[in-house]
């Protein structure tokens, strides 16, 4: 700032006050100045002896601009460094539970996703790890359906994968019991949509005789077993729910009826791995082809299971043999969903139901759906009902019911209370029959859905049980909200009952 | 979907509860027409209330309730209402599809069964036909056998074939047929499949639809919801403001109102302050006038009462005085009654102890009387030789034995002047029952001393004691007098007395010897004796002072020890003292007349009686001076007790008994047991000697008493008669 050719009046004027501070940059600052450049000692000494305390500030900001190595990035620290190597070499020294805990984060976080399992499977707990992982193996991941864990789910998946494209006799069954003692622990439902069958070698001139496959398939069937669950669930010591279907995704022109065999080798591998399993909550075998045979053959082994909540053996050949034997079930287990849908259960199949329903204190759900049970089995059903103090779900869409089926059931409706959903869609109800079920409606205040859908019932009635349906909702949610007037409503309820 | 529904169930419930009794008539009202209208609306809502409850008419309520609800309940309720409408309708349009895909099912599997019914019916017809047709064909065969013509044969075979061929027609037929059906299968199957893939397109169409529809529809409600509540919002927002500012208002108005109001109180307040400051002056000034007044009177009568009060406590002083005059003199009365009980308490004492004494004494000198008889006849008859009775000191003594007992000094004047009074009725008296005194000291001088000492040194003597001795006897009198006398001069025992005496004694015979010398002089030295008489009187003074001083502190150290009454004693001797030093002076004047008088008296005793009376009462002071001063020395350590007599010497007293009994020595006892064994045995000597006298004596009188039977027995009649005489017999042994 300070002219060359006027530094005289200031140099006088601080001369008197500070002399020390004048002489330290002139002193100091050719010493400082030898380092960076030797061209420019005698610039500096002769600016600094010129400019006082401004030529100080000139050679500090000339140091470092001239400076080579100085570098704005810190040193990473230590500890830093530390977790970047454990991270490097997880898969050969695992190192977590030592560590602090905000380093137990930062390392997970920086963790490979493509770690062997055999490391990372009873180490770490983090799920944002498994998140991780399943986002990245699964671009559509429902965590929900897996009881809100990643890890649950990864190993779920990861456990059905394998299972969906073993082979057997070509994969090598250690693949997946080697997998048993590290997901034994997070695996507590499996859900198979596909079991391979066995490779054969004279597969192609087999392709002719597709329409004779199935009395064929018979013949064939200790070849075409498929791979047995029995090792895998007794190794898994918190499955659930076991989902099943015999039958083979995607096979397009190569389709065969053999791929959709559950032979009997099978069902009986299964049932044993099924009354083995006793932490089984839900066992689902559906579009299968299980037959009476196999289906009795599967619920003897479930009878007097201790955990077994719900069975699901829809889109089936049951008949009403397989039927007497679900009826069977149902006074010997705590079975509390029944699902019986698409199967060929007929009148005496129902009246046996009917029979065990009458005094089940269990089921909630009921569902024959798509069978042929009939006026007969209907009416079995109905007074069933009337005894009957725990069923709130009852399915018979589809079921070649008439007018005798509907009369029964507005009795029993008008003094049900625990019924709340009922479907009697795709059934021949008529009008009389629709008449005498809004009957049954007005009496009932617990029914919150009545399914009539094209059951030849008259618009009006259909609309009129509609009315009733939305008053008990409505009720229903007033109860729920506040819980004193659901027990006043329910004596009132009494009440009339007892007086009608 | 809408919780807050809750609220508008309680809501109403509030508001009805909250607005009947206001609105209605209320129970407390005081008009009974309207408690009782009261009760009766209260118990209609209750019924009301109760049966809308039994009915479960919730939404009935609620609509009712509904219309005085707000615009969001409302829009709300609407919302929730359309929401679930369309949830609704949207799932039964999804599984509208479902059902219908079953329904078609279900006719399909009926139609299914229909033409499998079908098909299998024909099939057996045909089977049928077809067999028959084949058994007609294998009969046929059967004639063709028979057939021998070969245009027969053949003619046969040609039908056959044609029969053949017809069968394989129909076969192919029906597999035509059946194939025909198969295939008409597949393009269902393939139509279905088409079908269903269709209908899954559509189900996920209208689920994506139904989807977009319900979050279009929920964001509109959301959005209608919300404005419903910004409305209201705003509505409560501007009604509140209104309510504010008009409560806002009245409040100002009000505190205007108020203001206004407090001045005005203010300013009355003010007035009224005035007023009743006014007044209060005036009141004020008023009492002040008559309190003033009131103050004057009362200090009159203030200084009246003074008066009075003077008046009272000269008079309570004088009653004061009286009362203590009457104090001392009872004292007085009671220190000499106290002395003479005590002295009547110890001549009993005494008496009785004696006569206990001379009893005991009586009785051991009876024994020792008895001894002594036995022991003359002994000596005189048994031993022959001539008895002197043992002379003893203690066989002479007769009643308690008393070794110069220390009788007290007043105890000893007193026996003195009875003495000396005795003596002057009967003038022959012994000297010698004065055991104790000095030989040369009579009782009649000492007497004379004592005499003089009382009357020259009265001024020792309380005033108050002189005015009450007055009344009494002249003995007595100067008992008493000497009493106080001896108390000032502290003396108290016997030897005291007697070192007095003496020293008066000495005194004189010193006196003689300069009077003998210098008889002329006497006059001279009279009168400078009574010079210096003043003189000395003024040391005794002194002295007495002095003495006074250490008696107090003896006084003090005896307090310690002695007993309450003593320390009575000896604070009337205070007083006694002090009262002393204040009538000295009149004392002396009466003591001086006294002595003229005594002079007279000493005069003609002098006549009678030459040795002791030659004392002058001028001396007596010096002497009793020179007395103090010898006396001061040995008596500092002066023993505490006071009473000598309470403790008897009985040091000698078991000496006397002990040796009463040892009247017969030992050798004499010793003797006494020898002779008694000696004479025991010829005592035995001469029993023994008795009984045999008298067996002899029995012995011979039976000699006799039988000589006279035998005499009597040959004397006898019968004698003669027999023919052989016992005596005959009986001479012979005899012989």
């Amino acid at each position: 700032m300070q002219d060359p050719g006027t530094p005289a009046p200031p140099m006088s004027a601080l001369s008197h006050s500070s002399v020390a501070p004048q002489e330290r940059p002139s002193t100091v600052g050719p010493t400082a100045s030898t380092q960076p450049s030797k061209a420019s000692v005698t610039l500096v000494s002769t600016k600094s002896k010129k400019t006082g305390s401004l030529g100080n500030v000139h050679r500090m900001r000339r140091i470092i601009a001239e400076d080579a190595e100085w570098s704005l990035a810190i040193v990473p620290l230590l500890t830093e460094l530390c977790i970047q190597h454990i991270v490097k070499n997880f898969a050969k020294n695992p190192i977590l539970k030592q560590l602090l805990p905000e380093h137990q984060q930062k390392v997970l976080s920086h963790l490979s996703t493509d770690l062997p399992l055999e490391v990372t499977a009873n180490l770490i707990e983090d799920e944002n790890y498994w998140r991780r992982c399943c986002m990245q193996r699964w671009p559509v991941c429902h965590v929900a359906r897996h009881g809100g864990s990643w890890k649950h789910m990864f190993f779920e998946r990861h456990l059905e994968n394998l299972l969906k494209h073993f082979i057997p006799g070509t994969t090598d069954p250690a693949v997946i019991l080697n997998l048993v003692p590290l997901c034994k622990n997070y695996v507590r439902r499996i859900r198979m949509d596909q079991f391979l069958p066995p490779v054969r070698l004279p597969h192609t001139p087999r392709t002719g005789d597709q329409s004779d496959s199935g009395s064929e398939g018979d013949m064939d069937e200790p070849d075409t077993d498929h791979y047995q669950l029995g090792d895998l669930v007794a190794g898994l010591s918190y499955l659930e729910e076991l989902d099943l279907v015999y039958g083979v995704k995607d096979c397009g022109m190569n389709f065969e009826w053999n791929l959709f065999l559950f032979t009997f080798q099978d069902c009986q591998s299964l049932a044993a791995t099924i009354k083995a399993c006793h932490t089984l909550k839900v066992f689902r075998l559906t579009r299968s082809k299980v037959d009476d045979d196999k289906a009795r053959i599967l619920i003897r082994s479930l009878l007097d299971h201790p955990a077994l909540e719900e069975l699901d053996l829809s889109h089936n050949l049951i008949g009403d043999r397989g039927a007497r034997g679900a009826a069977k079930l149902l006074s010997h287990s705590r079975l509390r969903v029944l699902n019986l849908a698409n199967n060929q259960v007929r009148a005496p199949g129902a009246q046996s139901l009917a029979h065990a329903l009458a005094h089940n204190t269990n089921l909630i759900s009921l569902n024959l759906r798509l069978n042929c049970i009939e006026d007969e089995g209907g009416q079995a059903l109905a007074h069933a009902l009337q005894t009957n103090k725990c069923l709130t779900t009852l399915h018979l869409g589809g079921n070649e019911l008439s007018e005798p089926t509907a009369t029964l059931l507005s009795q029993v409706l008008a003094f049900n209370t625990t019924l709340t959903s009922i479907n009697l869609s795709c059934n021949h109800i008529g009008l009389d029959g629709g008449k005498q079920l809004l009957e049954g409606m007005t009496d009932n205040k617990t029914l919150l859905e009545f399914d009539l859908r094209l059951s030849d019932v008259a618009q009006e009635s259909e609309y009129l049980i509609g009315q009733a349906l939305c008053a008990n909702r409505e009720a229903a949610r007033q109860r729920a909200l506040n819980p004193s007037h659901f027990m006043s409503s329910m004596t009132a309820n009494v009440l009339e009952n007892s007086a009608g | 979907m809408n919780p807050p529904g809750s609220l508008g169930v309680l809501e109403p419930n509030v508001d009805e509860q909250s607005s009947t009794p206001i609105l209605g008539p209320s129970i407390h009202s005081d008009n009974p027409q309207e408690r009782i209208q009261a009760r009766r609306l209260r118990i209609a809502a209750r019924l009301e209330a109760r049966r809308r409850e039994a009915l479960g008419e919730y939404l009935d309520g609620k609509k009712e309730s509904e219309e005085d609800q707000s615009k969001s309940y409302k829009q709300k309720e609407e919302s929730r209402l359309k929401l679930a409408k369309l949830l609704l309708c949207g799932t039964e349009l999804v599984t509208n599809i479902q059902v219908a895909t079953d329904i078609r099912e279900t006719h399909r599997r009926a139609e299914e069964e229909e033409i499998k019914r079908q098909r299998v019916e024909k099939l057996e017809n045909e089977v049928k036909t077809s067999q028959d047709k084949f058994d007609e064909i294998t009969s046929k065969w059967e004639e063709g056998k028979q057939k021998r013509i070969p245009q027969e044969l053949w003619e046969m075979l040609n039908t056959q074939q044609l029969h053949c061929a017809g069968l394989i027609e129909d076969k192919n037929k029906l597999i035509s047929e059946l194939q025909q059906e198969l295939k008409s299968k597949d393009d269902q199957y393939v139509k279905d499949l088409k079908k269903q893939s269709d209908d899954i397109c559509l189900l996920l169409e209208r689920m994506e639809e139904q989807v977009k529809h319900v979050m279009k529809n929920f964001r509109q409600e959301l959005q209608l919801i919300e404005k419903a509540f910004e409305v209201e919002r705003q509505e409560l927002l501007t009604s509140n403001k209104k309510k504010w500012e008009r409560a806002l208002q009245a409040h100002n108005s009000k505190e205007l109102e108020y203001l206004m109001n407090r001045i005005k109180k203010v300013e009355d307040y003010e007035k009224e302050l005035n007023k009743q400051r006014i007044w209060d002056c005036e009141e004020y000034n008023m009492i002040k006038i008559k309190l003033e007044q009131d103050v004057q009177i009362l200090e009159q009568q203030l200084q009246a009462m003074k008066a009075t009060y003077q008046l009272n406590q000269e008079k309570l002083e004088y009653n004061f005085q009286v009362l203590k005059k009457r104090d001392e003199e009872s004292t007085v009365i009671k220190s000499q009654q106290k002395r003479k009980i005590n002295r009547h308490f110890a001549l009993i004492d005494g008496e009785k102890f004696r006569d206990v004494w001379l009893m005991n004494e009586d009785e051991a000198k009876d024994l020792i009387d008895r001894v002594f008889a036995a022991d003359r006849i002994i000596h005189a008859q048994h031993l022959g030789l001539p008895w002197t009775a043992p002379d003893f000191w203690f066989l002479k003594n007769v009643g308690p034995i008393s070794q110069q007992q220390q009788k007290s000094a007043t105890q000893i004047v007193e026996e003195v002047l009875m003495q000396t009074e005795e003596e002057v009725e009967e003038t022959a008296s012994e000297p010698e029952s004065y055991l104790d005194l000095p030989k040369q000291v009579s009782a009649r001088t000492t007497k004379k001393i004592l005499m003089l000492l009382c009357d020259e040194s009265g001024f020792l003597i309380e005033s108050k004691l002189l005015s009450l001795l007055l009344p009494l006897e002249k003995s007595e009198r100067y008992l008493l007098k000497l009493d106080a006398i001896f108390s000032a001069l502290g003396i108290e025992s016997e030897d005291d007395l007697y070192k007095l005496v003496n020293f008066f004694l000495k005194y004189r015979a010193h006196r003689i010897l300069s009077v003998q010398v210098k008889p002329l002089q006497q006059a001279s030295v009279e009168q400078t004796s009574v010079a210096s008489d003043l003189e000395l009187e003024e040391q005794l003074e002194m002295e007495e002072e002095q003495e006074e001083s250490l008696e107090e502190e003896e006084e003090q150290e005896e307090g310690l020890e002695e007993e309450g009454e003593q320390e009575e004693d000896l604070e009337e001797e205070e007083q006694k003292e002090e009262e002393e030093e204040q009538e000295e002076d009149l004392v002396e004047e009466g003591v001086q007349e006294e002595s003229q008088v005594e002079e007279g008296e000493q005069q003609e005793e002098k006549k009678t009686l030459p040795s002791p009376w030659l004392i002058h009462p001028n001396d007596v002071l010096k002497i009793l001076e020179a007395f103090v001063m010898s006396l001061k020395k040995p008596r500092d350590p002066r023993p505490p007790v006071r009473v000598p007599k309470a403790t008897r010497n009985d040091s000698r007293d078991s000496e006397y008994w002990h040796a009463l009994t040892t009247v017969i020595s030992p050798t004499k006892q010793n003797l006494w047991d020898a002779l008694y064994s000696a004479l025991q045995k010829y005592h035995l000597v001469l029993t023994q000697r008795a009984k045999l006298l008298m067996e002899n004596e029995a012995l011979e009188q039976q000699n006799t008493e039988l000589q006279m039977l035998l005499q009597q027995y040959l004397d006898s009649k019968i004698n003669s008669q027999l023919r052989v005489p016992p005596t005959q017999v009986l001479r012979m042994p005899t012989k």
